[in-house]
């Protein structure tokens, strides 16, 4: 747990900053779960169509989610701004982890932090494919940790 | 990726059908991955309110979410009916681990399957407590014999 708590923002090489609305708050007066779950999958769009290039609708592979984590380590409210890192962790033959963290306004100890893995898909086969070499070569370019 | 369990309807002691919506499906035309958390959040609260007798309102004593986790092996899209299926993995003093199992139109494997935590909370505090004991005994229910 606490090694969680350890993480820091400029330990991501990929940010994001991300704005709360309203309605993101639930009845408790913090964002709902769900919501921090949509700011990870956020963060990773954007890695993936900012960093690394993909075409989500025409690129001849494509990523998919097949697992996704989130620790709640302390509550996010609106009306505050978000910012959100991710690196890679795991890079496998087809699929990777990356490493998220959601950090709330003036606070160094992340709020939330979780993992999200991709497999690519072959858009003709539907089946899991290789990570394109250039696309992997961009996501090793993101990671702190590596196990191949 | 290692093979998961392949989890089936009576791996689950309780059930809650949901109508998928048009706005769960993206641009993949599947129900989006954040919203399988919605589900879990649904069914979760909604076993609480009718069988732990939650007032989700007045309660004094509330569970928040520290952990989400999703392993995604099907896709469910609108507009499929979905059950699904929640069971306790591990019932602690001032935590419980909910498992839940998303069933897609009365077949007998999940398309997905993924686990919750709720730790109980004095609400005006936030110190944890003790689960009240309506809910404890709830739990009990639906508690899997020797499940992690």
């Amino acid at each position: 747990m606490s090694d969680y708590l350890s993480w820091r923002i400029a330990d991501f090489p990929f940010q994001k900053t991300i704005p709360t609305r309203w309605g993101d708050n639930d009845m408790l007066g913090h964002l709902n779960n769900v919501v921090y779950n949509r700011m990870i999958e956020t963060v990773v769009v954007g890695f993936t169509m900012g960093p690394l290039e993909i075409n989500w609708q025409e690129a001849p592979s494509y990523p998919l989610v097949v697992e996704s984590l989130c620790r709640f380590h302390r509550p996010l409210s609106f009306p505050e701004t978000v910012t959100a890192g991710l690196r890679a962790g795991r890079v496998g033959g087809t699929s990777v982890t990356y490493e998220i963290a959601l950090f709330g306004e003036g606070h160094q100890m992340p709020a939330s932090t979780g993992h999200f893995v991709h497999v690519f898909i072959d858009r003709e086969t539907h089946r899991s494919v290789s990570i394109p070499e250039a696309i992997r070569a961009r996501i090793e370019m993101h990671g702190i940790r590596r196990q191949a | 990726m290692a093979a998961q369990k392949i989890e089936t309807r009576s791996d689950y002691g309780y059930f809650l059908s949901l109508q998928t919506r048009w706005m769960d499906n993206d641009l993949y035309g599947h129900v989006n991955n954040v919203t399988y958390y919605s589900y879990f959040d649904t069914v979760v609260n909604y076993f609480l309110i009718e069988k732990g007798g939650l007032d989700i309102h007045n309660a004094p004593v509330i569970g928040v979410v520290v952990e989400s986790h999703c392993n995604y092996a099907r896709s469910v899209a609108y507009p499929d009916l979905i059950d699904c299926g929640l069971r306790v993995g591990h019932l602690g003093n001032t935590s419980v681990r909910y498992e839940v199992g998303i069933f897609r139109n009365g077949e007998a494997e999940a398309c997905a399957a993924g686990h919750f935590i709720h730790v109980f909370v004095e609400r005006d505090t936030n110190k944890p407590v003790s689960i009240p004991a309506p809910i404890r005994t709830a739990f009990e229910t639906i508690l899997a014999g020797g499940a992690a």
